[in-house]
């Protein structure tokens, strides 16, 4: 980062597309916010409001079949509001909403992300609505809570090793990232993209942070199956077409398990990066009422522990009881999230990436 | 009715120009062929005056009316023009009736109108029995009636031809001249007929434009063009003639491989290179006798000759090397190395004046 | 035949007074043209020499040419694209000749069969191919460690190889060669074999000296179609080629469209495919030069089948043998995929799932919006697209137009732009505000986030192959049966639409189908310009497959092929497009 002055923020970047055609960035209005708002509840008025627009438009990082299936808890919880969810990887959403806002398409009503750092820049450049749902005000502790109210953690997942039972012997079992080194391993492992998906984004700047750079420029050198989602390779060792992945969503694994593949976690002995992902309305949002109601109720012990339950994740509400028999994360050893650190290096953490492993 | 007038007509492509000031009248009613070798700027004559394409210079003019000039053109269906195509260009979805029906519909009628004129025209080409044909299952003679009717039920101002009968076998040709020719008196449209063969040209037209180069080389009624071609190209081109050549001795005659010969056409200037028009039958053929030859014979060796049924093609060659072609008759045999006396009949053989 | 009086007879006065539109028309379909091909090509190009603040700069080529992490694309690339046009030109020749010219038994179904891969989406058949190649859990090589018993992790494919990427472009671009090759055939007379036979010369010799050579530009054209298409395709290697770890050119422009998006150094990188794409086409143009074999006139009989005697059957059987490949072995993987809980086991009836299904109609909130997008663009860009290239390839045939030629060069033009590369320019020529040049201010054009921009990316893209199908189509109506039209009174636009249209009819049904299919599986440059509200199926299919949704991409993908069948099966019905055909070859 020597060159962080002068190097253009990712917001200048993010126009620079339309920018230089037409000369003029197509900005958003600054609003500084001084404080978090009062704590909202669920009114009555609020999903009549809701119901006359009738849909909402929720764009989401989350392996989609989760997504799709908390947007039908919350249709058969509150009929004639239809969710459309819009899913891609993290990374793949902040290009598409910085595109479309400017180009003054403003159709993303509510959104989730797994690259905390996003959420910096969106509130900085004034694109978030302070919402906060009495949930988050009364059950959330202050690091997973904007302390201006813009946004709330909405999910909390680690990016584990796991690998497929049938392929890799117990005695093989990798203990740890660098185990992974091995040249055993070659050609066995899959891996998602930090260029594509906040988590891997995320992971990657932890595992590079605190195991260094060299450990991907050797992991390179392996052979790796490389795919984009984080939720894709939990898929490809279920499949049995790789033996290993290397990063990924914890919570794809977990379903996989439940859906009856050979599956097994492992918590890395160098640490396992835990991502938290948030949530947020948009400012501009085409349904404000519809993904104000959305986002509310999706902070609810309801659906946080709905999201625990059919998607395995981790929730940062107090109340939410996690998942029966899963290791608890105060049992693993963690990596230290850092969404500030993750914003000033999403770049330059790409382009090593992509130096490293070609594509 | 109007007649229609090229008026310095010329169209370049590029660097070259397939037709090059051309100027011609043809009267109202007239049928004037555009008689030439392919390459000589007929058909893009006959292009030009059916506005598919514009002209680079002067201007084509119909009645009063200038339809064409290098600013403006009429597109062509507003010419009142009509066209018979050397494909015959008969539209495959369209069955006889149909297509012969098509430029009366283009002109509004009403049904009764145009099944009454469709039904007219086709008895006049005798294809009533076709009417409901499609293209594809008429013979070769019966589309080029089916075009030829279709280019006349809309009674053109003028009647456009290009090279109509090519695609017909011999016999059929013969037969379609005198088709066009009786459908041409009956109508009496002005008409336009372009071709290559000098046959047709003789039988159809009223005015025969022998073309070359891009340019009118001689205009003239049929007999004109044959009994008196004013350039070597014509007299090639129409009616096979020899084309021999001398040095002029004084104002009639021209002394050809030694012998003076007597011509007639025009007023010779002494000491120049003269040629000389004879057509192959306008030679009598002797076998050489002793002495000196009779005036306006000429000296030669039979090279060849064939027996054709009705005549025979002699090649005689001169004492300078040239080669006389001569249609004898069919009776009179002479041995191929054997020398001949060939007579020139002076009232037969025309001085050309290029 | 006096009674036909000629002072009764209308003469066309009225045409004479009204006004002749055709001149406004004609402009108005070349404005377009400079519109849907000059905007975006002109973005790509200012971009091209720009620095990220708008300045002048060759730093961009400099940046591409000097790094190595683009060299290799470039190089993979053309290594592909040379490898996929000599396997498209060696399998796919010799079956157009079978088809056309041989006795071999069932060539319809051949016919049919290459058509069902041609509607195959390339992406849509590397997916399928994943399934079944894949090294570990691909069916084929699971099959052959349960025949062999080899080791766990021995394989016999790896689909994603350069090998595999090669292999799979193939299978999906051959229909383009055999199209071509089998057409050509199609059209030479069965007299100027027969003159070869008569003069001695063996079925082989016949082949070798009169049949191949008049066939040679179809299949040199085939090649570079194949060539191109290879080139340009985005899907398969986006799929096969980044999981092995390496880039082709597109798949590199595309990631450089990922966060923070760089489309200078995109439109950078495409130059080199533009240069290579015309200096082929010159090329192409150059050594067939004037050798035009087309047949024109005379009548000429169906050409008489070469015998194969005992080989007829073993012909049929290798042909077959090959269809497994893009049609039998994929459409196999997928339908294994859709009803199955895990795509990588073969189902059987206790394992027979319906969950896919459900998900993809019930539960994916996309899917609805996502099918009524992509219908509607493709019936619009196949009717639009269609009566656009019928008239620009009209103009140019008939040179009705001064400029015809680069009405012709600008129709043809978008071949050399990669979808990808054309979906920026359009980005960036449609989204931007207000411009001000020289003074003059500019209205913003925001066409992002419609089905607009879509349209007019599809109708770009295909706008060079649909030209050329009609362009040939118009070359066979010959112009005299036109001018027959317009000298008996019909203005060019009458003559057209009552001639030139009825003629063309087959190849104009032809043309839409084309375009219809095209746009359905056209995935590169929607990659760049959906939004949510616009997103089409290729788009969501490719989104699923990121994520790994083997399942639901195989139901929609299945679906897709089903309607798009459905749609050409039914265009074809159109009456008269059959036996119009006939009649106009006479």
């Amino acid at each position: 980062m020597r060159n962080n002055i002068r190097r253009p923020s990712r917001r200048t970047v993010l126009t620079g597309a339309a920018a230089v055609a037409a000369g003029t960035a197509a900005g958003w209005p600054r609003v500084s916010i001084a404080q978090s708002p009062p704590a909202q509840e669920i009114t009555p008025a609020l999903i009549e409001a809701a119901k006359k627009e009738g849909k909402v438009n929720y764009y989401t990082s989350v392996e989609i079949k989760v997504a799709e299936r908390i947007a039908k808890l919350f249709e058969a919880k509150y009929p004639g509001i239809a969710v459309k969810v819009e899913r891609s990887g993290a990374e793949r959403n902040y290009q598409r909403i910085g595109q479309e806002y400017a180009s003054k398409i403003y159709n993303c009503d509510t959104l989730n992300s797994s690259d905390a750092a996003h959420f910096i820049v969106w509130k900085r450049d004034g694109l978030l609505e302070p919402v906060v749902p009495v949930d988050v005000a009364q059950h959330y502790a202050p690091e997973f809570k904007d302390a201006d109210g813009t946004y709330a953690t909405w999910r909390v997942m680690l990016s584990a090793i796991a690998y497929n039972k049938t392929l890799v012997k117990p005695e093989d079992v990798p203990k740890g990232f660098r185990d992974l080194l091995d040249p055993k391993w070659s050609g066995k492992m899959v891996k998602a993209h930090p260029s594509y998906s906040g988590t891997i984004m995320t992971a990657t700047h932890q595992t590079a942070r605190d195991l260094g750079w060299e450990y991907f420029e050797k992991l390179a050198l392996q052979k790796i199956m490389q795919v984009q989602s984080a939720a894709d390779p939990p898929k490809k060792i279920a499949l049995g077409e790789r033996a290993l992945m290397v990063d990924g969503g914890d919570y794809v694994v977990s379903i996989e398990i439940e859906k009856g593949a050979p599956l097994e976690l492992v918590y890395p002995v160098e640490g396992t990066p835990l991502i938290t992902g948030p949530s947020a309305v948009m400012k501009r949002a085409p349904n404000p009422n519809a993904a104000k109601l959305f986002y509310l109720w999706s902070f609810t012990q309801e659906a946080q522990q709905a999201m625990v339950d059919v998607g395995a994740l981790r929730s940062a509400h107090a109340l939410v009881k996690d998942r029966p028999g899963r290791t608890a994360l105060k049992d693993i050893k963690l990596m230290r999230e850092n969404a500030a650190e993750v914003e000033k290096q999403a770049d330059d953490i790409k382009k090593r990436y992509t130096h490293y492993f070609k594509v | 009715m109007a007649s229609v007038e090229l008026r310095g007509l010329t169209k370049r492509f590029g660097a070259t120009a397939a037709v090059d000031n051309v100027s011609l009248t043809i009267g109202d009613g007239n049928l004037v062929c555009l008689l030439g070798p392919s390459g000589c700027g007929k058909t893009t004559t006959l292009r030009l005056i059916a506005g598919f394409i514009e002209p680079t210079e002067g201007e084509i003019v119909v009645g009063e009316r200038v339809i064409s000039s290098p600013r403006r053109t009429l597109p062509p269906e507003q010419r009142m023009m009509s066209m018979i195509f050397q494909s015959y260009a008969l539209w495959p979805h369209m069955t006889a009736a149909e297509n012969v029906a098509y430029g009366l519909k283009i002109r509004g009628l009403d049904k009764a109108t145009v099944d009454a004129r469709v039904k007219a025209i086709l008895a006049v080409a005798r294809l009533e029995a076709l009417a409901g044909r499609y293209p594809s299952e008429l013979s070769g003679g019966q589309q080029q009636r089916v075009s030829l009717a279709r280019a006349l039920v809309v009674e053109p101002e003028t009647l456009l031809m290009d090279e109509p009968l090519s695609n017909l076998d011999a016999n059929l040709r013969e037969e379609m001249r005198f088709e066009i020719r009786r459908l041409h008196d009956q109508f009496r449209t002005t008409a336009v007929y372009v071709t290559h063969d000098q046959a047709e040209a003789m039988t159809t037209a009223d005015v025969i434009a022998v073309m070359n180069g891009g340019r009118i080389e001689q205009l003239g009624s049929p007999e004109d063009v044959y009994e008196r071609p004013v350039s070597e190209f014509v007299a090639r081109f129409i009616g096979a003639s020899n084309v021999l050549k001398g040095q002029a001795i004084d104002r009639t005659q021209v002394a050809i491989a030694g012998v003076p010969v007597a011509t007639t056409g025009r007023a010779l200037e002494p000491g120049r290179e003269t040629a000389v028009a004879v057509r192959q039958h306008d030679i009598r053929l002797a076998p050489a006798g002793s002495g000196e030859p009779p005036a306006n014979t000429l000296r030669g060796v039979v090279r060849r000759q064939v027996f054709l049924g009705s005549s025979r093609d002699y090649i005689v060659e001169m004492q300078d090397g040239a080669e006389v072609r001569i249609a004898a008759p069919a009776d009179q045999s002479i041995t191929p190395g054997s020398a001949a006396w060939m007579h020139l009949d002076p009232e037969r053989c025309r001085a050309l004046t290029r | 035949m006096t009674r036909l009086a000629r002072s009764t007879l209308v003469q066309p006065e009225a045409t004479r007074l009204r006004l002749d539109l055709s001149g406004p028309v004609l402009a108005l379909f070349a404005a377009l043209l400079v519109i849907l091909v000059v905007l975006p090509i002109a973005w790509i190009a200012i971009f091209a020499f720009s620095t990220k603040d708008g300045g002048v700069t060759i730093a961009n080529f400099v940046a591409i040419f000097g790094d190595a992490e683009f060299q290799e694309p470039l190089v993979t690339t053309l290594v592909i694209a040379i490898s996929v046009g000599l396997i498209c030109c060696l399998v796919a020749a010799p079956m157009g000749w079978l088809v056309a010219r041989s006795d071999m038994p069932g060539r319809r179904l051949v016919r049919t069969l290459v058509t069902a891969s041609f509607v195959t989406p390339p992406f849509l058949g590397a997916i399928a191919w994943e399934l079944l190649a894949a090294p570990n859990s691909g069916l084929l090589n699971q099959a052959w460690r349960a025949i062999s018993g080899a080791a766990p992790d021995h394989h016999l494919f790896n689909i994603y190889s350069l090998g595999g990427v090669i292999f799979v472009i193939s299978c999906y671009t051959f229909p383009y060669v055999f199209v071509l090759v089998a057409n050509a055939l199609d059209r030479i007379p069965g007299e100027l074999e027969d003159a070869s036979s008569m003069l001695g010369a063996r079925s082989w010799q016949t082949a070798r000296s009169i049949t191949i050579p008049m066939t040679l530009p179809a299949i040199l054209a085939g090649v570079l179609v194949a060539f191109l298409q290879a080139m340009n395709l985005f899907g398969s290697p986006a799929i096969l080629a980044i999981p092995a770890g390496f880039h082709t050119m597109t798949t590199k422009i595309w990631s450089l469209f990922q966060f923070p998006p760089k489309p200078e150094l995109a439109a950078a990188a495409a130059l080199p495919l533009l240069v290579l794409t015309i200096v082929l086409l010159r090329a192409q143009s150059a050594i067939l030069g004037q050798r035009s074999y087309a047949v024109l006139g005379g009548k000429y009989g169906a050409p008489r089948p070469v015998r194969l005697g005992a080989w007829r059957w073993p012909a049929l059987a290798i042909c077959l043998g090959l269809m497994l490949l893009p049609v039998f072995l994929p459409y196999g993987a997928l339908f294994n995929a859709a009803f199955s809980k895990v795509p990588s086991k073969l189902i059987t009836w206790s394992t027979l799932s319906l969950h896919n299904v459900h998900f993809t109609f019930f539960e994916l909130s996309q899917t609805w919006g996502v099918m009524r997008n992509t219908f509607l663009l493709a019936v619009l860009s196949g009717t639009v697209g269609t009566l656009l290239a019928l008239v620009i390839a009209y103009l140019v045939a008939r040179r009705a137009v001064r400029g015809h030629r680069w009405l012709g060069f600008l129709a043809t033009a978008p071949i050399a732009i990669p979808g990808i590369v054309l979906g920026v320019g359009l980005f960036l020529a449609y989204t931007r505000s207000w411009l001000s040049v020289a003074g003059v201010d500019i209205p913003p054009m925001i066409l992002y986030g419609t089905l607009w921009i879509l349209l007019i990316a599809y109708l770009t893209i295909e706008l060079p192959a649909s030209y050329q199908q009609l362009g040939s189509a118009i070359q066979a109506v010959h112009p005299e049966l036109e001018e027959a039209s317009r000298i008996l009174g019909a203005t060019r636009l009458r003559a057209l639409r009552e001639i030139t249209a009825p003629l063309l009819l087959s190849g104009v049904v032809a043309t839409w189908c084309f375009i219809f299919v095209a746009v359905v599986r056209e995935l590169s440059a929607a990659v760049i310009l959906f939004t949510s509200d616009t997103k089409v199926l290729s788009v969501l299919i490719f989104d699923l497959k990121e994520s790994g949704d083997l399942g639901a991409i195989a139901v929609l993908g299945l679906m897709m092929l089903a309607i798009t069948t459905a749609v050409v099966w039914l265009a074809n019905l159109i009456p008269g497009a059959e036996a119009r055909r006939q009649a106009s070859q006479m």
